[in-house]
């Protein structure tokens, strides 16, 4: 407005900073604060609805609690300092570290909350000014067998179609998602195509919200996905219901994956479904004539994972359920950007775009552009490992909005590893569990007060927009990577905003250089891949040929291998993990919202009515939970909705499931084994 | 001087303005005089966001920015009642003047009768509104149904019972009658909807009715009371405002359009009441359907009538905290408190995350009230019968009395 009084009542088109739906809102801003949420229903991803956690998205914006000052520890104590202080002592400690000890001894820790064009400079910063490929993203522990599995399957790993296509599908097949609580705008659409009368079948150990939304609920033993899955290929080969054609024309390695289901007639002893219902469940995913597949943490979350998705790569492909409307293999996203963080390179073995660093042409490619020369060709340590090497190699860390001492496996081991760290920086927005361990705390800006871009889970690039000023002196994220490159003088960071940082990603990478700024800022944007100006974008991969080299998906006979950790005498149940509608993660940013604590203010536990009776466990009290790592002390929750024997618990709290979770890692993407462990409960008898 | 009651075509002097504005801009004059003026410290109105499908509230304090509010979007869902209460203090400090549609008019009778508002404050200028198309609705009808690309459309409108698009190369209009048999058309609330013409406002402004050479260049203006005869009697008199009487004829084409109207709504009163069937089937189909609620709280958050500092909702021992979905008192207690006050302004099925079709069954519940106790809603500031308390003072009694529970039913 031409007036010079503060606006009132502003609206900012925006997206959520929560899942990977995508949705957008309006950020309502009067007098330079964030006031509320309005709904945009011009989005064509969500129409104007949001969930709990869309809703009270603005509330935590301005809490006191923010990050307002660089914070350096000195004799134990954190003292504030000024930018120049804090970014002098990182460039220092980090170019001493390596200089001394070489590209392996520094880590490099991206968040999936943060747009892309920070996730793209980090990357470019740790390659660029250390020569190192130690830098991972959070997707590796939600999402990376999605990308490794969907890779050697079809050749691209990401979600095939997108969230509204399942309104043109015949038959919907959510396995191993809590859609409705973890990704409530696309369980919408499930819900949606079943008020259609499109049937939808969920397959999970827990009668979850969203199974309770289900035509058929499938109840099977925690983590035997290949088991049921191969089974369900057995009787659909051995029915004949499998698309020939399909399988001839755009596949390899059938044989291969009939002669390994051959010995799945009955899995009745492993998963727990009786063969009668594997065959409906079969005959059921063949008949439809378009059937999609719609998956999540609980397929990837495990020692298993890639090869869990590579499963339902089979099956899809099995039926001819790939490249089209209405079917696809889609993997929901967790974070608002765990696509973007992968697309961006924030990654040990690809720069953006997945090109790989291995290949010499790759990396000459991305010298010449970045003005560099020597960019590493090994494959860097991943999120986890990072941090089990902390010490040795790796002796300086930079944490870029994450929070591993609550939300990675085994949080005694992270909280030790952290304390070996010659050198730690942790840039976030919160003072978080885990800046208890950091040397030099840098405040960064929420979601709220920085311009780019978040890329949903169906590869829709959405724009996220400045609505107000970070509070004190904190800076926007990517700013802090340009001074601090500044300081390490680096060249090539002149970024001046972070459309710049976007279109210096675009010029190296193909599959995205069609997605230009003004075409991001238009709503409902567009679709990667999109190599040029004109291109439509793709909502739909796989159409002529699959995404590989020759162009073939590819078949993967897959024998069912258990959990790293079963349940046994000493530790007899079997912890499933998971979300809650009501907080995002390690609830920094859900727990400030008024209504979202009220609803769960606390860490409880899902136990069978049975378990309970025979444990003598009350509904509400506190209880022990323990495992091999470390106990915690839930409330208990007495439930059918959990199988006798099986246990759940969300990841959210501190010193919760995480004190019990697994390290153990599957061997193809280093995806610790998060949704299955063993463990004992007890009650707690006070002491009189 | 004006009365309530007393009609004219009229248009705004300003070229400029009447350029950028429909109908001749008598809305846009009039905001604009009210603010020249200083009548209002500010105006609250709609400007279109990214393009002609989103339509965003817009708060003006400077004159030469009203032309941003010109013309009419019909892709825009807003309820603006609501947002006067949540962001701009309720009309307590300053004066305002908005454009309203009968849902917007209605909403705020309703926020003022529970002291959330006050009208004192605030000029309402009406406008015909026949109904509201949600912007991915009309995208996709545009597309499916038009055979157009949407983007290729500069201008939309509800006119002789048609949607009609005006765009690169032509232009083309599809009976609404039509669209709706297949599932397109306006949302469902607005083909209920029989407050076409805002007559409870201070004007009631539009197009019907302005026929011959007038056409297209002037606006109907139907003054509702002194407040708006008023502000419409200064405008005419400092000439920023232009009128002339009516033509005869136009008006029996105005009442000939509101009748048409009308009676499109009872068609869809009939078909969406009789859908959900009576007592115990009507029950169980809200009961199921209901039980897709997330508890995103988007129907209490953006209701006219909510307006609890302690919501019901949130009292533990009525709905347990961190159940999805909600035990089925959540919504009892919607129904409970808001049924006989609902304005069927459709928000909190628009915006419900899992499309349950709660306006429905809020204005189905109304309705039947309505029928029982006579009393409406949303037209003047008459209570109603049944909810309406003063939340403070009634939890004050109730807590004196050692409960918040007027009958204690868990005893």
């Amino acid at each position: 407005m031409s007036n010079a009084k503060p606006e009132t009542l502003k609206y900012v088109p925006t997206t959520c900073p929560y899942c990977g739906v995508g949705c957008g809102l309006n950020l309502i801003v009067s007098d330079g604060k964030a006031v509320g949420v309005a709904p945009w229903q011009r989005s064509p991803i969500n129409e104007g609805k949001l969930c709990p956690k869309g809703m009270t998205c603005w509330e935590f914006i301005h809490s006191p609690d923010r990050l307002t000052k660089p914070l350096i520890k000195k004799n134990g104590k954190f003292e504030e300092a000024s930018w120049d202080e804090a970014l002098d002592l990182v460039a220092k400690k980090f170019k001493e570290i390596s200089d001394k000890n070489g590209p392996r001894s520094l880590g490099f820790q991206v968040s999936c909350r943060t747009p892309n064009e920070e996730c793209y400079i980090m990357q470019k910063l740790a390659r660029v000014g250390f020569k190192t490929n130690n830098v991972d993203n959070c997707a590796r522990i939600c999402h990376g067998p999605s990308v490794a599995g969907l890779s050697l399957s079809f050749g691209s790993g990401a979600a095939t179609n997108p969230f509204e296509d399942v309104l043109n599908s015949d038959f919907i097949l959510v396995w191993g998602s809590n859609a409705v609580e973890a990704h409530p705008l696309a369980g919408r659409r499930i819900a949606q195509a079943k008020l259609k009368g499109i049937p939808v079948m969920v397959v999970d150990p827990r009668y979850s919200p969203t199974a309770k939304l289900a035509d058929t609920w499938i109840r099977f033993n925690p983590s035997t996905h290949i088991a049921l899955i191969n089974s369900m290929m057995y009787w659909i080969i051995k029915e004949n219901l499998h698309d020939k054609e399909f399988i001839e024309k755009r596949t390899k390695g059938f044989e291969d994956l009939k002669k390994t289901v051959e010995s799945y007639a009955d899995v009745e002893k492993v998963t727990g479904v009786p063969t009668e219902t594997v065959k409906d469940m079969a005959r059921k995913y063949a008949a439809a004539k378009n059937a999609v597949i719609i998956y999540c943490l609980g397929i990837t979350e495990l020692t298993t994972g890639t090869d869990n998705v590579r499963s339902l790569g089979n099956l899809s492909m099995l039926c001819g359920n790939i490249g089209r409307p209405g079917v696809g293999v889609n993997p929901l996203r967790g974070q608002n950007n765990v696509q973007g963080a992968c697309d961006m390179g924030a990654y040990p073995n690809v720069y953006s775009g997945y090109q790989k660093c291995e290949l010499p042409e790759m990396r000459k490619k991305m010298e010449d552009a970045w003005g560099v020369t020597g960019l590493p060709d090994w494959y860097g340590s991943t999120l986890t490992e990072q941090i089990t090497q902390c010490g040795d190699p790796i002796k300086a860390m930079y944490i870029f909005a994450l929070n591993p001492a609550v939300s990675y496996p085994d949080s005694n081991h992270v909280k030790r590893s952290l304390e070996k760290l010659d050198f730690l920086v942790v840039q976030d927005i919160f003072f978080t569990e885990t800046c208890e361990y950091a040397d030099v705390v840098l405040p960064g800006a929420s979601f709220a007060e920085k311009d780019g871009t978040f890329t949903s889970g169906e590869r829709r690039i959405n724009r996220v927009r400045k609505a107000v000023n970070p509070p004190g002196e904190a800076k926007e994220d990517w700013e802090i990577f340009v001074l601090l490159a500044k300081k390490l003088g680096l060249k090539g960071f002149d970024f001046k905003s972070p459309q710049e940082i976007w279109d210096d990603m675009r010029k190296v990478t193909p599959s995205m250089f069609g997605a230009t700024n003004a075409r991001i800022d238009k709503p409902g944007s567009v679709h990667w891949p999109c190599p040029t100006e004109e291109h439509p974008g793709t909502p739909i991969l796989h159409k002529e040929k699959f995404a590989s080299a020759d162009g073939l998906g590819t078949f993967f006979g897959i024998e069912y291998r258990p959990p790293a950790e079963v349940a046994d005498a000493e530790y007899p149940f079997t912890l499933m993990t998971g979300r809650l509608i009501f907080h995002y993660h390690t609830r920094t940013q859900t727990d400030r919202s008024k209504v979202l604590h009220y609803e769960v203010p606390e860490n409880y536990v899902q136990i069978n009515t049975e378990d309970a009776k025979k444990l003598g466990i009350k509904e509400d009290e506190h209880i022990k939970v323990r495992s091999r790592r470390g106990e915690t002390t839930p409330l208990a929750r007495i439930t059918d909705d959990v199988a006798p024997g099986v246990l759940y618990m969300a990841m959210h709290f501190p010193n919760g499931a995480n004190n019990l979770t697994n390290t153990a890692l599957d061997p193809m993407s280093k995806m610790p084994e998060l949704k299955h462990c063993a463990v004992a409960v007890e009650k707690i008898t006070e002491a009189k | 001087m004006s009365k309530k009651g007393d009609m004219y075509y009229a248009w705004t002097s300003d070229a400029e303005l009447a350029k950028k504005a429909e109908c001749g801009g008598a809305v846009s004059g009039l905001l604009k005089y009210a603010l020249e003026k200083k009548i209002v410290d500010g105006v609250f109105a709609v400007t279109r966001g990214q393009d002609i499908y989103d339509a965003v509230p817009v708060f003006i304090t400077d004159p030469t920015d009203i032309d941003k509010t010109a013309g009419s979007l019909h892709c825009g869902t807003l309820l603006m009642s609501k947002l006067v209460k949540k962001y701009l203090d309720g009309a307590g400090t300053q004066k305002i003047a908005m454009t309203v549609k009968g849902c917007d008019m209605m909403g705020l009778y309703e926020l003022a009768k529970r002291q959330q508002v006050n009208l004192d404050n605030i000029i309402m200028i009406g406008v015909n509104c026949g109904g509201t198309v949600s912007p991915v609705t009309a995208r996709k009808m545009i597309t499916e149904k038009f055979g157009v690309d949407p983007d290729s459309v500069h201008k939309e409108e509800i006119d002789k019972g048609q949607f009609i698009i005006e765009y690169e190369g032509g232009h083309k209009g599809i009976s609404i009658d039509e669209l709706e048999e297949q599932g397109y058309g306006r949302r469902s609330n607005c083909r209920r909807c029989k407050l076409k013409v805002t007559r409870q406002a201070d004007l009631a402004c539009g197009n019907w009715g302005v026929i011959g050479d007038k056409a297209g260049k002037a606006t109907f203006v139907e003054v509702c009371s002194a407040k708006g005869a008023d502000l419409f009697d200064k405008a005419v008199k400092d000439g920023v405002i232009k009128t002339e009487a009516p033509n005869p004829k136009g008006l029996e084409i105005r009442a000939k359009v509101e009748n048409a109207m009308y009676k499109l709504s009872d068609k869809w009163r009939k078909k969406d009441f009789e859908g959900l069937g009576e007592g115990r089937e009507r029950l169980k189909k809200i009961v199921k359907e209901t039980s897709r609620c997330i508890k995103c709280y988007a129907c209490i958050e953006n209701c006219p009538i909510c307006y609890c500092v302690e919501c019901s909702t949130k009292k533990p021992y009525l709905v347990k905290p961190g159940e999805v979905p909600p035990n089925f008192m959540f919504h009892l207690i919607r129904f409970a408190h808001i049924a006989d006050s609902c304005v069927n302004c459709g928000q909190c099925q628009e915006l419900c995350a899992m499309d349950i079709p709660n306006a429905l069954f809020m204005h189905a519940q109304q309705v039947e009230l309505e029928k029982m106790f006579g009393h409406v809603p949303g037209v003047d500031m008459s209570l109603p019968l049944l909810a309406l308390v003063e939340e403070r003072d009634e939890r004050d009694r109730l807590a004196a009395t050692g409960s918040d529970q007027i009958f204690d039913i868990f005893k």
